[in-house]
């Protein structure tokens, strides 16, 4: 019985540990499986947001390829020339905004526009292209900066409110439409760009009768003008560096008019309309930096040249003779008066130069200063501007035959001796020297503040027998008539208050 | 009054200005911004500065080369590290808004470490070629260069890194393939080459702990070196670098002091301990 009892309680105990070892394994059966599940659950989860992660990716580098940047530039200006009026006013000077789109490396699309009140005007627009071999060399298509120093240096960065007098002669507007190479040897420290553009780019033709014949800015004849110019850096250790280079601009445009004058108003040559007529200069430039005290700057720029102007004919001026309020609309009448004011196409020699003194004041200011000098026609001095010496000279042409004129809509004939009687040097070839100073603060990295002060003095041309500048330029401001005489310099001084902000 | 005297008087107050605001002393307060590869150098430069200096505050921060480049054109660091060379367009922009080309101090060494996984045993060296071939995306596969059939995954750092574009100009000399996954700093590089068996990345020499470290050759005749300081000071390391220090100006009053320091016994000791390689 004893037996039986033990062999009893032996099998129920055993029959308990298999049925617990049963249910063990059974519940880390139903454990593991739940885990595996939890698990694969976490990995469905993860590969889910993986893949809206690559999605997220994938749409931040498409934008990561376009970048925008931009700057605007309100000021306040008083104008001291008493023919300027108003003499004081608020202006936006710039407002752009560039947005460049590198769809792959060395490649990249660039668009500015420029949004001033009452303007909307396209700066940039152009594909630059790097080669990814030697990656030294690039090729632009489109409108870009000409090459020249001081046109490239973004007016975001400029220590004067506007560009030297002469760049602004030479280069207006900046831009250009045409196509660039430029090289930049990754070892050596030389640039070189050659750049062939339309040439008339930005230009006024034929302003006389206010109709400007290259309005589209497409280009206005077949000729292509061609710029070249190269840059050395010398790096002077800790120091700073001198950079120099050269450029030279070899142009044309077509002619307008038989005759074409020489610097002196006599007549060169006669020509036939649609003939070349060259217009070409050479440029020498220097930027030397030191670390003086802090960073300082001298840089110059000197350029001589020939500058070609076309022909243009008779002027059209509207005037108001009446005027009426009726049923609150204003009811206009109008009066169009021609003359016959005629200009055959004249080549002058000119030229200029500018020189910058920059220091900067510990981190947040900087004071700068220039001298530009633009001498339009080198070959007239102030005793000979507005003289009749200096008016048109038929040469060996017969004074009483005509030269031909051709503007954007009609062809004019005039008689040189008409010519002969009201064509002369004048205000277009005085020359003029500007001094200016301008002090920046740097707010932080995005706000730039300019008080900028700037002296023109113009040339002081001889004086009459009646005691009157053999030059003279009329005025009415409010109805007061005046005269500018330059025959002393007169105020043109404009004090300018910029605040930049740039992003 | 006359105007020339007026104009003299305004250039004399002009001037006197200038003068002033040079001597001004300079702040006590640095700013430190730039290279993630330098940052923990930088770092513990800053602390032992601090230190024997209470009077003076050192703000170490990272972001990458370029980033710090940026910062110092902008005006917004004293001092920017960075493991490459300023290139010319930005020394152009220091130029432009300071007038000074601007200064380079070198003030380490560095090799550039190929990091593999431990457990990748097949691998132990490469040469420049197969480098290039894996992270410019020729090689995808492991096999290709003696290693295991298995897909080669890549990680490297971000665009804004000296070390992205060192490492780009002069070992990948092409784009980096579409697939190499970019992180934020070395040791997010490292970590991940940690966790992935097929893995390979690059960086700093200072962050390779729990990673194999890739020996590298010039080509395949040449013998492959670990980076190491012997082989970084000899050139026979193939991937050597400076690191530099820059100003936008020549550095005056604390902040010459606490460069002056890095670059002497002190620092340059540090340089050593924290994994790098002095320049002296």
């Amino acid at each position: 019985m004893k037996r039986t009892n033990y062999q009893f309680k032996t099998s129920a105990i055993t029959l308990i540990i298999i049925t617990i070892i049963w249910a063990g394994k059974l519940f880390a059966q139903n454990d593991a499986d739940s885990f595996t599940d939890d698990i694969n659950g976490i990995k469905d989860q993860i590969s889910g947001v993986d893949e809206r992660l690559k999605t997220v990716e994938n749409d931040v580098s498409s934008l990561k390829k376009i970048k925008f940047s931009g700057y605007i530039q309100a000021q306040w200006e008083h104008f001291e020339n008493p023919s300027v009026y108003p003499a004081n006013y608020f202006s936006v000077r710039r407002a752009r905004l560039k947005a460049t789109y590198e769809p792959v490396t060395g490649v990249a699309f660039v668009l500015q526009p420029d949004f001033t009140p009452g303007n909307l005007s396209l700066k940039d627009a152009y594909a630059q292209v790097n080669e990814p071999w030697l990656k030294t060399f690039s090729l632009w298509m489109g409108q870009f900066n000409r090459t020249d120093y001081e046109v490239e240096y973004s007016s975001s960065k400029r220590e004067m409110p506007e560009r030297s007098r002469i760049i602004r002669a030479l280069y207006p507007g900046e831009r250009a439409l045409g196509f660039k190479l430029e090289a930049s040897p990754q070892s050596v420290p030389l640039k070189v760009q050659i750049a062939m553009f339309n040439g008339n780019d930005f230009l006024t033709i034929s302003d006389v009768d206010k109709k400007n014949d290259n309005p589209t800015n497409k280009d206005y004849d077949d000729f292509k003008d061609l710029m070249v110019r190269a840059t050395y850096q010398f790096r002077l250790g800790h120091f700073g560096s001198l950079d120099f280079g050269a450029h030279g601009y070899f142009g044309a445009i077509k002619a307008t008019s038989t005759d074409l004058l020489d610097s002196e108003y006599k007549l060169d040559k006669t020509v036939k309309i649609g003939d070349r007529i060259n217009k070409q200069w050479y440029g020498l430039e220097l930027q030397f930096y030191a670390d003086v005290l802090g960073g300082m700057a001298i840089k110059g720029e000197y350029i001589l040249g020939k500058q070609a102007s076309v022909g243009a004919s008779s002027s059209a001026t509207q005037t108001i003779t009446q005027s009426a309020l009726a049923n609150d609309t204003l009811f206009v009448t109008t009066t169009t008066t021609t003359t016959t004011t005629v200009y055959p196409g004249i080549v002058r020699d000119f030229s200029g130069y500018y020189v910058y003194l920059i220091k900067n004041i510990g981190k947040k200011n900087q004071f700068a200063m220039r001298w530009d000098v633009y001498d339009p026609n080198t070959k007239l001095g102030s005793s000979d501007i507005g003289l009749s010496d200096h008016k048109y000279d038929n040469g060996s042409e017969s004074e009483s035959s005509n030269t031909v004129i051709e503007d954007n809509t009609s062809t004019t004939t005039v008689t040189r001796s008409v010519l002969k009687n009201t064509l002369g040097s004048g205000t277009d070839d005085i020359k003029y020297g500007t001094l200016s100073f301008a002090w920046h603060h740097y707010f932080n990295e995005n706000i730039r503040v300019t008080l900028a002060y700037e002296m023109p003095f113009n040339e002081k041309v001889d004086k009459n027998s009646n005691g009157v500048g053999n030059v003279t330029k009329s005025y009415t401001v409010n109805g007061i008539a005046g005269k500018l005489d330059y025959s002393e310099v007169f105020p043109q001084n404009v004090l300018t208050l910029r605040i930049q902000a740039k992003f | 009054m006359k105007s020339s005297t007026r104009l003299l008087q305004a250039l004399s107050f002009v001037l006197i200005a200038v003068i002033g605001f040079a001597f001004m002393p300079g702040p006590k307060k640095i700013t430190v911004k730039g290279s993630d590869t330098m940052v923990i150098l930088s770092q513990k430069w800053a602390e032992a500065y601090m230190k024997n200096h209470p009077e003076v505050t050192i703000q170490v921060t990272g972001g990458g080369s370029g980033t710090g480049i940026a910062a110092l054109i902008n005006g917004a660091t004293d001092i920017c590290n960075s493991s490459r060379p300023m290139k010319r367009s930005e020394i152009e922009k220091i130029k432009e808004r300071y007038n000074s080309t601007g200064i380079e101090i070198p003030c380490a060494k560095d090799g550039i470490t190929i990091f593999l996984n431990q457990s990748n045993t097949r691998v132990s060296e490469l040469t420049l070629d197969q480098l290039s071939g894996i992270f410019s995306g020729k090689i995808r596969n492991w096999k290709e260069v003696g290693g295991e059939d298995a897909e080669i995954r890549l990680y490297g750092r971000e665009n804004s890194s000296g070390t992205y574009a060192f490492f780009k100009d002069e070992v990948v000399k092409a784009d980096y393939a579409a697939n190499c996954q970019t992180l934020p700093g070395t040791a997010a590089v490292v970590n991940a080459v940690k966790n992935d068996k097929n893995g390979i990345g690059y960086g700093g020499a200072a962050y390779a702990t729990g990673v194999k470290h890739c020996k590298v050759k010039k080509d395949n005749e040449g013998k492959a070196y670990e980076p190491s300081a012997e082989s970084i000071k000899t050139g026979e390391y193939p991937i050597t670098r400076y690191l530099y220090m820059y100003t936008a100006n020549r550095p005056t009053g604390e902040i010459k002091a606490f460069i002056d320091w890095t670059l002497g016994a002190d620092g340059q000791a540090l340089v050593t301990e924290m994994g790098y390689f002095p320049v002296k």
